[in-house]
């Protein structure tokens, strides 16, 4: 703030948000010092008609501004290979050794300790087939061998049943019968066995 | 684009990139006269402004290919000639202001008499005399005659911001003409 401010309404005068005539009576001089400040101000244009040729002449010497490349797919930048230096004080590997060497020590006890045996489970197979004259079961428990493992038929039903005791995890398996047709078995959730067959999956 | 029609700029700034860089040529006629009444209201002198028009057009064809919109080269442009005239005044604030005004207002002195010359004179020097901020806004505003709207959008500012500046700069400007009159 100096002795030289302008009114705030002669400010806004100059900024062309008020005339001279919505100034108070006492503020008119103030006002027409402001707008002879403006009278000075000087529009009249600049041409400089030597610059084309000037630039031109500097650009012949330059090379020619090249298009920007496409950018780099993000999936490109993260799968491109890149070299990795890494600057290592040699004692600052005795912690990280003394890290390592605690938990192989933490970890070798659970490693050694002897597997469980895994958990077995009693699992009974049903196919109704009253026509059938024989059926099998073949699955990832007995290689895929159709002979393996036969139904026994349960009476004058249709009902072939057989009885097995698996362990637990998720097996996968068909009824093959008369020993050339594979059937899913119609109770259990299938999946596509990539050979354009179905096959039954039991999980335990 | 029909015959006849004038390329737009982004066509050319994609030629150029393309590797025609005579068409730059036309870039450089279409606005080296708009901006250069900027450039020398802002630096004082018509000589200085020549020499920063060149620098920015040679400025902005080394950096073309940053130029994100190229149907827009002209606001691009006048960032980089801003850039410009701003480290030109850092760089000869050592300079005596007076000779530049002198220069500015030597080529009226035919127009409108020795009296209007004179104020022009007057008023040169005390701009030469604000902030480069300050004397930005006065330029653009009553040089130029855009509106706060216009410049705080070319100057990606906020219109009080604007203000604030110009209501300084008229309290400088009044102080510097009382005390050279």
């Amino acid at each position: 703030m100096s002795g030289y401010d302008f009114h705030p309404l002669v400010k806004q005068l100059l900024d062309g948000d008020l005339t001279l005539a919505d100034l108070p009576v006492e503020l008119r001089a103030e006002g027409e010092e402001a707008l002879r400040l403006l009278t000075a101000v000087d529009r009249r244009p600049v041409e400089l008609p030597a610059v084309t040729q000037r630039v031109m002449q500097t650009l012949a010497s330059r090379p020619a501004p090249a298009a920007p490349l496409p950018p780099v797919p993000a999936w490109k930048r993260v799968m491109q290979p890149r070299e990795i230096r890494l600057r290592i004080r040699p004692w600052i590997l005795a912690p990280a050794l003394a890290i390592a060497a605690a938990l192989m020590l933490w970890i070798w006890p659970a490693t050694l300790a002897t597997p469980k045996p895994p958990s077995l489970v009693t699992v009974r197979f049903v196919l109704v087939a009253p026509d059938a004259r024989e059926v099998s079961l073949a699955g990832t428990f007995n290689q895929w061998d159709a002979h393996a493992t036969p139904l026994v038929r349960t009476g004058s039903t249709g009902v072939w049943t057989a009885t097995l005791t698996l362990p637990a995890g998720q097996h996968q398996y068909a009824f093959v019968v008369d020993g050339e047709r594979w059937v899913p078995d119609p109770g259990a959730p299938a999946v596509d066995d990539g050979f354009g067959r179905r096959n039954s999956v039991l999980t335990l | 684009m029909r015959p006849g029609a004038e390329p737009k700029d982004g066509d050319i700034v994609r030629a150029v990139l393309a590797g025609e860089p005579e068409r730059y040529a036309v870039l450089v006629n279409r606005y080296r006269d708009r901006y250069a009444r900027y450039a020398a209201r802002m630096l004082g002198s018509a000589d200085a402004a020549e020499d920063a028009v060149q620098d920015a057009f040679v400025r902005a064809y080394d950096q073309l290919a940053q130029c994100q919109q190229p149907d827009n080269f002209v606001g691009w442009f006048f960032l980089i000639l801003r850039n410009r005239c701003f480290a030109e005044r850092r760089r000869s604030r050592a300079e005596a202001p007076l000779e530049a005004a002198d220069s500015v207002a030597a080529a009226d002195r035919t127009d409108g008499g020795a009296e209007t010359a004179e104020r022009r004179r007057a008023l040169q020097l005390a701009l030469m005399e604000l902030t480069p901020d300050q004397r930005e806004v006065f330029v653009l505003k009553h040089v130029e005659g855009l509106s706060y709207g216009q410049i705080a959008e070319r100057l990606s500012t906020s219109i009080p911001s604007l203000k604030m500046r110009m209501h300084r700069a008229y309290d400088r400007l009044r102080e510097q003409l009382r005390e050279h009159t």
